[in-house]
């Protein structure tokens, strides 16, 4: 085979970044040079199998999203048992709540296997917004979209408890 | 007897080797420390020339950088924005010099002439002043003043005559480094510090990135802030000087706006020749009392103290007066006048970080969100 050939499509395009972060929910909406700022802006990171990404009180910068491996989200109760709340893989994000507003992390993760993360943090949005505004706003639409579907689903489920909570003191 | 001869002698073959084992530590000791201090001069010697150009391109990197980032917004690629930015300041460049060729030549050689006619009017003062003193305060009749400031001013004009040539061959390898530099610092200047960045670990790498970009965005709002500064009140003391007859307009100006970077001190310096120049030239006239004015309440009091520095410079980066001045005497130790320039700027960015890992830490322990009552 001629090696300039196999040079050229030896990266499949499904193994790029830009190709990854294309499948997570929160970039849906950029197209190609949009998506190569965005390649421009994470951060890679690696990580072992048990090592800590953030614990439960750290500040919070910004969002994970997982490329490869998985994550175990967990908070440590007050005799240091910790409860797991989500088990996360490949294409699930985590902490994008403190991508626009600074906040402290109100849960641990934990790395479960050797795993690939890619960070977004807000000084590099922010950074952005100033450089190439329309790719910060899409990427803020984002954001903004899976935040306002997450809190209306934890609305209902607010509801849904209440009028629980409401049945049970009537049947007692 | 024996037994005692043959501790003595044991005694004896110890101290032999505790000796040799002194000897040879001091020696390895003596020979680590002169290769560590040969390998600091070494290193001293080879970087003795960046530092200049290094500080002074990431100066320039930080004024040139918003003005790339807009251009960059309409879609130009970042090197051909560095090219366009890069041309434009060549014009301005070649119009300055084409400007100041002809007549740099002739101020510079009026200046030569003028220069001791000011030294010799200052020294005149200088015995004026302590005539005064002698007739008020006998005691201090040993003290001549007059010499001493006859010293200072000639060592004064044959640095300004002796050193302004040699160091425009500096000033030569400076225009080389410098567009260099800046050129790289603005093209990968992000990546260089993503990099470095990226070298923090795991654990705290969120925070290691917070910080740097909190502080970076800080100083370099600082460090433009306090250029901008100092050019529009060299420009403002430039056009009000140019309503008097006194020479050098242009000059003076430059000077106050330089000294303008050194806060508290800066400004009194950067007046006394203008100051000088007039007494000696025009005389203790109007102009002279114009002069003034425009040195002290229009340039210092009104333009920069309440228009310039509220609008550029945070109060974050205020320094206390007697760290200014530590930090001025440091800075000249360490790089002579230069030295006393960047001080302060550089002591006010190491204060800014300091400021900003507080504030970091504060703002995250503020609220008491991690410990409700959790039922256990």
């Amino acid at each position: 085979m001629n090696p300039l050939w196999s040079n050229i499509f030896r990266r499949r395009e499904e193994d790029s970044l830009s190709w990854f972060l294309k499948t997570v929910p929160v970039f849906a909406e950029l197209k190609g040079r949009e998506l190569a700022v965005v390649e421009s802006l994470v951060h890679s990171r690696r990580y072992k199998e048990g090592e800590i990404v953030f614990e439960e009180g750290d500040p919070g910068s910004g969002m994970y999203v997982i490329r490869s491996g998985g994550v175990r989200i967990f908070i440590r109760e007050k005799n240091g048992r910790e409860s797991e709340l989500a088990v996360l893989g490949p294409g699930d994000f985590f902490g994008e709540t403190t991508l626009t507003a600074p906040a402290l992390r109100t849960a641990s993760v934990r790395v479960q296997e050797n795993s690939e993360l890619i960070g977004l943090f807000r000084a590099d949005l922010l950074e952005t917004v100033r450089k190439h505004p329309m790719v910060a706003s899409k990427v803020l639409m984002g954001v903004t979209r899976i935040v306002s579907e997450r809190l209306q689903a934890a609305g209902q489920e607010i509801r849904r408890l209440k009028a629980a909570l409401e049945t049970a003191v009537r049947e007692n | 007897m024996a037994n005692s001869g043959q501790s003595n002698n044991f005694n004896r073959v110890q101290m032999l080797l505790l000796f040799l084992a002194l000897t040879a530590a001091i020696a390895t000791g003596l020979a680590i420390f002169s290769s560590v201090s040969k390998m600091f001069v070494l290193i001293q010697e080879a970087t003795a020339g960046l530092f200049l150009p290094l500080l002074l391109s990431l100066v320039a990197t930080f004024l040139l950088n918003p003005i790339i980032d807009v251009i960059e917004r309409e879609k130009i690629g970042r090197s051909t924005c560095i090219f366009i930015i890069y041309s434009l300041l060549a014009l301005v460049f070649i119009a300055v010099f084409s400007w100041l060729l002809p007549h740099g030549q002739g101020m510079w050689q009026s200046l030569q002439e003028d220069l001791p006619r000011y030294t010799a009017r200052l020294i005149e003062l200088s015995k004026s002043v302590q005539g005064y003193l002698h007739e008020h305060l006998p005691f201090l009749d040993n003290y001549n003043l007059s010499a001493r400031v006859r010293t200072m001013a000639e060592l004064l004009v044959a640095d300004i005559l002796v050193a302004t040539p040699k160091s425009a061959l500096r000033i030569g390898s400076i225009f080389l480094l410098l567009p260099l530099f800046t050129f790289f610092f603005l093209r990968d200047g992000e990546q260089i510090l993503r990099r470095c960045i990226a070298l923090a670990p795991n654990r705290h790498f969120e925070m290691v990135h917070d910080l740097v970009s909190l502080i970076g965005r800080q100083t370099a709002h600082f460090i433009r802030g306090r250029i901008i500064e100092a050019f529009i009140v060299g420009v403002v003391v430039a056009i009000g000087l140019s309503f008097t007859d006194i020479r050098y307009t242009l000059l003076l100006g430059v000077f106050a706006g330089v000294t303008n970077l050194v806060p508290y001190i800066g400004p009194i310096i950067g007046m006394i020749p203008g100051l000088l120049i007039a007494l000696v030239d025009l005389g203790l006239g109007p102009q002279f009392w114009w002069i003034l004015i425009v040195y002290f309440p229009i340039a210092q009091v009104i333009v920069d103290n309440f228009i310039l520095i509220p609008i550029l410079i945070s109060r974050v980066s205020n320094l206390h007066p007697l760290l200014v001045i530590v930090a001025i005497v440091m800075g000249g130790k360490l790089y002579g006048v230069l030295g006393m320039i960047i001080a302060v700027p550089v002591v006010s960015a190491i204060k800014i970080a300091i400021i900003e890992i507080h504030h970091y830490r504060r703002t995250f322990t503020l609220p008491d969100v991690i410990e409700p009552d959790r039922p256990a």
